[in-house]
């Protein structure tokens, strides 16, 4: 049993997995995203649809997203984890946001359009979706 | 934020990007599609939808003539107001725009926020009945009888345009798949290796998890207070308004339903958001493969008899 679940999860590897976010909008669809789980411990970032940066986890940065709207996301990477420090937005979400870290977790900006997604080597553990 | 205006995500195994990519176009031209007909807010060139339907024309609404996909989930809205005991009712558009407009206004000016005056609430209450919703199946048509209501289908439209999506992709063998369309998670079939899908179900507060399911093939939704809110005078007003008090429902932060039709959770997860714990319980409990999860304002969690059973061990 424990070899058969080992072998899966080889096999699991082995498979591209792609994953597609984006945010739906009133008109169209902006954004597609694809990655390989593989790509160790980074987080996407993606701005009104399109691929706007790729930062490790392991590196602390600061990085001001100006946002398709004329509109700003702080995002700051520091000690592993991930959080929109400060944004233009009306209501705040994404900041109110806990910083993320784990395989999957996202924090999304639907006012200016902005999506940090974590992107991690699936442990076993990390859950293939976040509800 | 417009309803519909959400994340959508969506994982699969294929052997190549292009099949994927395939498969994804797919999904999305067709939920596409499912939030052109199924817009509050927004008209579309050349389709009458909800919008459409709610607009007056010289004080009173039109007998629309509609695509079918919206006679069939107006139909099934009505179905599940009868099996919810009225705490999920479309007809309470009235009711449910005034909280957006102000949820609107507080959020773009926190300084003004302020909460829907009570006697706008009682009188938008007055027109909610859904026995003023029409519906000619055979011919296609739709008249909402009281000029005063309007139709709000946050509750039912997405996960019902989840499930269609999903079931489309079932009749044509796909499998491996995991749509999440803003909360409402719908799995197609297992992973290519046999094993079920993993799901974490995050608290409120986003540190942990309060649950790992296994699914397969089924959905899970979940209604939380933390997922849309405003604030007045510091305390948080949340989306989910309670049917008889026309204010935001109280005693749960987040209830999660498991079962195959995500149509269904998603009417459940609301409809278990404003019933008493006994009283929900009792309805999961009269249901054949329904679960829920309630988590109080304490953060205390209940779970129904069976819901274990897709517990990730």
């Amino acid at each position: 049993m424990g070899d058969n679940k080992k072998n899966n999860r080889n096999k699991i590897r082995n498979d591209i997995i792609f994953v597609a976010v984006l945010l739906f909008a009133a008109v169209v669809g902006i954004l597609y995203l694809f990655v390989f789980r593989e790509s160790g411990n980074t987080v996407k970032v993606t701005r009104g649809g399109e691929l706007y940066g790729i930062y490790s986890l392991s590196e602390d940065i600061t990085e001001d997203i100006h946002t398709v709207n004329g509109g700003l996301n702080r995002l700051v990477i520091k000690d592993g984890k991930a959080f929109v420090d400060s944004a233009s937005c009306p209501d705040g979400i994404c900041v109110a946001h806990p910083p993320v870290f784990r395989n999957g977790e996202s924090i999304v900006c639907l006012p200016n359009k902005v999506v940090v997604t974590v992107i991690s080597e699936n442990d076993g553990d990390s859950p293939d979706i976040i509800a | 934020m417009e309803y519909f205006d959400t994340v959508i995500t969506i994982v699969g195994y294929e052997d190549t990007q292009e099949k994927f990519d395939a498969v994804a176009d797919e999904i999305l031209s067709e939920l596409g599609e499912y939030h052109r007909l199924y817009s509050i807010y927004h008209r579309f060139a050349g389709i009458e939808n909800l919008c459409t339907i709610n607009e007056l024309v010289n004080g009173s609404h039109r007998t629309v003539k509609v695509d079918k996909r919206i006679v069939d989930m107006l139909i099934y809205a009505k179905e599940m107001y009868e099996l919810t005991d009225g705490m999920v009712n479309i007809a309470m558009g009235s009711v449910l725009s005034l909280w957006h407009d102000y949820r609107e206004l507080g959020g773009d000016d926190p300084a003004q926020a302020a909460l829907p005056p009570t006697d706008k609430l009682k009188a938008a209450a007055q027109h909610t009945d859904i026995t003023n919703l029409m519906i000619d199946e055979e011919n296609c048509t739709v008249t909402l009888t009281d000029p005063q209501m309007k139709l709000d289908v946050g509750a039912v439209a997405k996960g019902y345009a989840t499930e269609m999506v999903a079931r489309k992709l079932e009749e044509k063998g796909v499998t491996g798949y995991v749509l999440n369309v803003g909360g409402n998670i719908r799995t197609v079939g297992t992973k290519p290796d046999g094993e079920k899908w993993t799901v974490g179900i995050e608290k409120p507060n986003g540190e942990d998890y309060l649950a790992y399911l296994e699914l397969n093939g089924e959905s899970v939704v979940t209604s939380g207070s933390y997922q849309r809110y405003y604030i007045v005078d510091g305390k948080r007003y949340h989306h989910i308004i309670h049917p008889d008090t026309q204010m935001p429902a109280e005693g749960f932060t987040s209830v999660s339903v498991v079962c195959k039709d995500s149509g269904l959770g998603d009417a459940l997860s609301t409809a278990l958001f404003c019933l008493p714990l006994d009283k929900g319980i009792e309805l999961i409990e009269s249901m054949p493969g329904v679960e829920a999860m309630w988590v109080d304002e304490q953060g205390e969690k209940t779970v129904s008899s069976g819901f274990s059973d897709y517990v990730k061990e």
